[in-house]
Formats: structure tokens, C-alpha cells, sequence
């Protein structure tokens, strides 16, 4: 170990070996960024299952995961409300006001509309809402613990942040979402029938039919909103995880959740839809 | 023992660390001074895997850990405990709360015997009767004696202090140095302190490293410091605003 010692008191700074200074890793190459990032999502995202799956995980957690449901899901129910409330509303009218041009029949109207907001708008707009305010939620509060330091001196306790942090949020999540969205979809079918009888004086028995909904938009639907369930709070927690830079990293980490977290809703839609379209029963109930 | 060997470090593409040696022995308390952003801070993280290194070796009593795990990081952080720059408790948690987890998580007590553990750590920083109050409720300098109760649950060997006098009042501060002091003299552990605070420096340490521009400008014992001929590190224990030392740019200006 005599190469070891101590630099002598007046020594110039160390002779610089022949090993090249890294200079810039691939990960961070501007056309590489997003695979790698998805890699890393990814990766975070069978973390996450690894740690629900493990026996007596939810139990031990139970605190945080009721923490987190209250959190994510009833404060979340006036904006819902009001989104899918305001989009069932001019939904139902914009589209009477079409029709009235061209059909004299508006029996078809409630049964497409319950239809339509059953596979599509419901769990989208709700994912979408979620993504944007409880994203930025859970992207704020990992970031701030990153910049602080505290989730390095989680790491030191011994305590995986994955399991603490992500894994409440995502439960959480997933079942917050499904059950907004099965709330948005009613609140939303309760509002467009508001406009098609106040407007258009389409009796109730004639709007609240279920006529067209088939199995597969019912699966359909739960499926895209345990879908947006489970991709929110990973896409977040990832941009709060990889927090640099103290309280403007924190904004940036926010923005970048709230982004990319509508974007997988997006993305996740179209596939879902996809194969929703081309698997999925289209018999009725 | 522990040896940096020639780490390498960057983030994107600023280059924090450049082939970085360095070996702390056993029982002293060292010392890796700096200016702000000079790498005091990326370095010692290395040794508990909260960063990993892009080239060079680190060593733990001679057992290589640069490639662990981070399952297997576990166990090197009950020998290394570590007391950040914020103190960095948990908010949600109470102070016994906060220092019964380690407890918890690394010797899988129950809360409750984790809690009676943790009791008598808290009484050693004279902190056991404010155990139930939360972070929130105390002040910087208590904070950080929380913080040190909490590092030392694990009985550790190796005791990394990151700036631990940074923000508090000088008798806060004194108070801190005397008890890393005696972690040393009369609980044989070893300290590696990453600091700028001038006083502390020349009061506890027992050798100094100096950090500048991701090197290592100068290694040796606080009368080496005190005589040497170097300007820049002679601007720097001086606090001398004039001078050769160039200050960090931030990056990207």
C-alpha cells in the first residue's frame, strides 16, 4: 500500500494518467434520451409490481397506500367532476345540434353517447386530469425529497425508495383512476342527458339506454383506466426520481411529469383502442 | 481503511471528479475541504453507492465495493453512516421515529424495540426529551444531533459528515465538532468530514484533503496546510477573496 500514500504537503495536483476524462455518457445523446428514458420507466415500473407482488407488502404499507388513496382520489373528485360534468353537457349538445340537421330521430343519441363515454371519454379524460394534477403531485414531492437529500438518507436507512415512495402512490393510483373513471362516466351520461332533456326534451328511458354497450367497451374502458392508473404515477415518480438542481429541477421535474405522463395516456389510448377494436367482443350486455 | 483510487466522475458534461486519489485510515478524522461544487460531496457518496463512479476503484478495508449491488450497498452502509448537509429527517416521521428506521430496515426490529433502541441514542445527543416533536418543530442544531443519533444506531465504523456545520450558530457548531472529535478518540470510529468551515478544519481534523477543480490539490496534516507555499490553497484557509484561486463556474453559464 506504499502507493498509497498521502500526497506530500507541497505537491502539485496529481500527474494525470493515460485513462481518458469521461466526457458525456450515450444516455445522454439527444436522439438516445427517450429510449433510455423509457428503458428506465420501465425498469421502474417492474420495481413496483416486484414490490406490490411481495408478500405483506400492501399490509406493511398500508398507511401510506390510504394516505395516498385520499390524496389522489377524493381530492381529485370535484375536478373530475367538473370536467366530465362540462364535457357530457356540451358533448350531447353540439352533437343534437348536428343531427337535428340531418335526422328527425334522436333515439340513438343516449345509447351512442353511454357508448361512446363508457370506452373513450370517461377513463381518458379522467387519466388525462389525473395525469396532470396528481403527476405534478407526486413529481413535486419525490423531486423536493431528491434535492433534499432525503431520499439518499432513505437509501442509507436501508429502505428502498421504490418501495416507499412509488409503490403506495401506484396502488393507489390504479384504483383511484378506475373508480374515477367509472364516476366520470356516470357523472358525464347524468350531464349530457341534462342538455338532450332540457334542450331537446329526449325522455329518460329513451337517452339511458344501454342498447349499444357491448362487453368489450365495458372492458375496454376499465382497461384503459388501470392502464392510465399504473402509467401515471410510474412516469412521475420517475421524473422525481431523476431530479437535478435543486428548486428550478424541482419545476422542471414537475413539467416533464405533467408532459410525459399526458402523452403515455395518449399513446396508451391509441393502443388500447387498437386492441380493444380487433380482440375485444362487440356482443351486447 | 478506505482508498479512492483514481475515481473518475461526471454529470452529462461537466466534469466533477478527475482521477481523484485518496485513502483515509482507520480511527482519524479526515477532512476534504473545497470550494462550493469542487466535488467534496460526489466523492464521499461514492463510497456508500448513492453515486457510482464512471472509472476508478474504491476500496473498504480492502474489499473492493465500486461494483456492488445496491442490495449489496446495504452492507456497507451499516459499517459507513452518513450525516447529510440538511440533516435530511423525515418529515412525516418524529425524531424517535426517524431514528428507529434504520433500525428497523437494517436489523428488522420491531417499531416498538426500535423505538426503546432509538431512545437511548437520542439521550447520548442529549435529545430524548423533545422524541415525539417532528422535524418541523426544532431548530437547524438540534436537527442535526438527530441526525447524528441517527447515523450512529448502526454502530457504524465509518462516520461521513457532509458539511455538518454548515447553517448553525457557533456554539451549535462547536458542539458538533466536539462530538466528531470524540467519535474518534474515545469511540475509535472514523470521520471523514466534507467541509469549508475554516475553524473546524484547523480544530478537529487530523489530515486534509483539498479539492480543486475535481483534483486533489493538496493532502496532508493541518501544520502542512498552515506552512504550505501553494497560493491557491493558501487563498483558500486565509479566505482571501484576492488571489489565484479561480471559483466554479456554474455550468452552463
Amino acid at each position: 500500500m506504499s502507493s498509497l500514500a498521502p500526497t506530500p504537503a507541497t505537491a502539485e495536483p496529481q500527474k494525470r494518467a493515460k485513462r481518458p476524462i469521461p466526457r458525456q455518457s450515450k444516455a445522454n445523446r439527444p436522439l438516445l434520451y427517450p429510449l433510455a428514458a423509457f428503458r428506465r420507466g420501465a425498469t421502474l415500473f417492474l420495481e413496483t409490481l416486484l414490490w406490490c407482488i411481495k408478500p405483506g407488502a400492501l399490509k406493511r404499507r398500508r398507511r401510506q397506500i390510504l394516505e395516498q388513496l385520499f390524496v389522489i382520489g377524493n381530492k381529485s373528485v370535484v375536478f373530475i367532476t367538473v370536467t366530465l360534468g362540462v364535457l357530457g353537457l356540451i358533448s350531447v349538445f353540439q352533437v343534437l345540434v348536428q343531427v337535428e340537421r340531418i335526422l328527425p330521430d334522436f333515439s340513438m343519441i343516449g345509447p351512442a353517447f353511454i357508448q361512446i363515454m363508457t370506452r373513450e371519454f370517461a377513463p381518458t379524460m379522467a387519466g388525462l386530469m389525473i395525469a396532470t394534477r396528481v403527476g405534478s403531485g407526486i413529481a413535486a414531492e419525490i423531486g423536493s425529497m431528491v434535492v433534499t437529500e432525503q431520499v439518499d438518507a432513505l437509501r442509507m436507512c436501508n429502505a428502498d425508495p421504490v418501495d416507499y415512495l412509488v409503490m403506495p402512490r401506484f396502488v393507489a393510483s390504479v384504483i383511484q383512476t378506475t373508480l374515477l373513471s367509472i364516476y366520470g362516466c356516470v357523472i358525464g351520461v347524468a350531464s349530457g342527458f341534462i342538455a338532450a332533456g332540457l334542450f331537446w326534451n329526449i325522455p329518460a328511458g329513451t337517452f339511458f339506454n344501454l342498447q349499444l354497450v357491448a362487453y368489450g367497451d365495458v372492458v375496454s374502458g376499465l382497461m384503459k383506466a388501470v392502464a392510465y392508473g399504473m402509467a401515471v404515477p410510474i412516469v412521475a415518480a420517475q421524473a422525481g426520481l431523476e431530479t437535478s438542481g435543486g428548486s428550478e429541477g424541482v419545476g422542471t421535474a414537475t413539467t416533464r411529469a405533467v408532459v410525459n405522463a399526458s402523452f403515455s395516456v395518449v399513446v396508451l389510448d391509441f393502443l388500447l383502442s387498437g386492441f380493444s377494436f380487433l380482440f375485444l367482443s362487440k356482443g351486447p350486455m | 481503511m478506505i482508498e479512492f483510487r483514481e475515481v473518475d466522475k461526471a454529470f452529462g458534461q461537466k466534469v466533477v471528479l478527475k482521477r481523484v486519489s485518496l485513502v483515509v485510515e482507520k480511527g482519524e478524522v479526515r477532512f476534504i475541504i473545497g470550494s462550493s461544487g469542487a466535488g467534496k460531496s460526489v466523492l464521499v457518496k461514492h463510497l456508500v453507492g448513492l453515486l457510482r463512479p464512471d472509472g476508478g476503484r474504491i476500496f473498504l478495508d480492502d474489499e473492493e465495493v465500486t461494483e456492488l449491488t445496491e442490495q449489496q450497498y446495504y452492507r456497507v452502509r451499516k459499517k459507513c453512516a452518513m450525516v447529510f448537509q440538511n440533516s435530511t429527517l423525515f418529515d412525516s416521521m418524529t425524531l424517535v421515529e426517524n431514528v428507529a428506521l434504520p433500525l428497523r430496515k437494517h436489523r428488522h426490529l420491531k417499531q416498538k424495540e426500535a423505538e426503546a433502541e432509538a431512545m437511548g441514542f437520542l439521550e447520548k445527543v442529549q435529545m430524548d426529551r423533545l422524541a415525539g416533536r417532528y422535524p418541523a418543530d426544532i431548530g437547524d442544531g438540534l436537527r442535526k444531533r438527530v441526525a447524528i443519533a441517527r447515523a450512529l444506531t448502526m454502530d457504524p465504523e465509518y462516520v461521513i459528515f457532509d458539511e455538518p456545520t454548515t447553517g448553525l450558530d457557533p456554539l451549535a457548531a462547536a458542539n458538533v465538532d466536539r462530538l466528531i472529535r470524540e467519535l474518534s478518540d474515545v469511540f475509535g470510529k472514523t470521520s471523514v468530514v466534507v467541509s469549508h468551515d475554516l475553524r473546524s478544519i484547523f480544530t478537529v481534523a487530523d489530515r486534509i484533503a483539498m479539492l480543486y477543480k475535481g483534483e486533489v490539490l493538496l493532502d496532508g496534516t493541518p501544520k502542512e496546510f498552515r506552512g504550505t507555499s501553494n497560493g491557491i490553497v493558501r487563498q483558500f484557509i486565509e479566505g482571501r477573496p484576492d488571489g489565484p484561486f479561480e471559483f466554479p463556474r456554474i455550468h452552463g453559464a
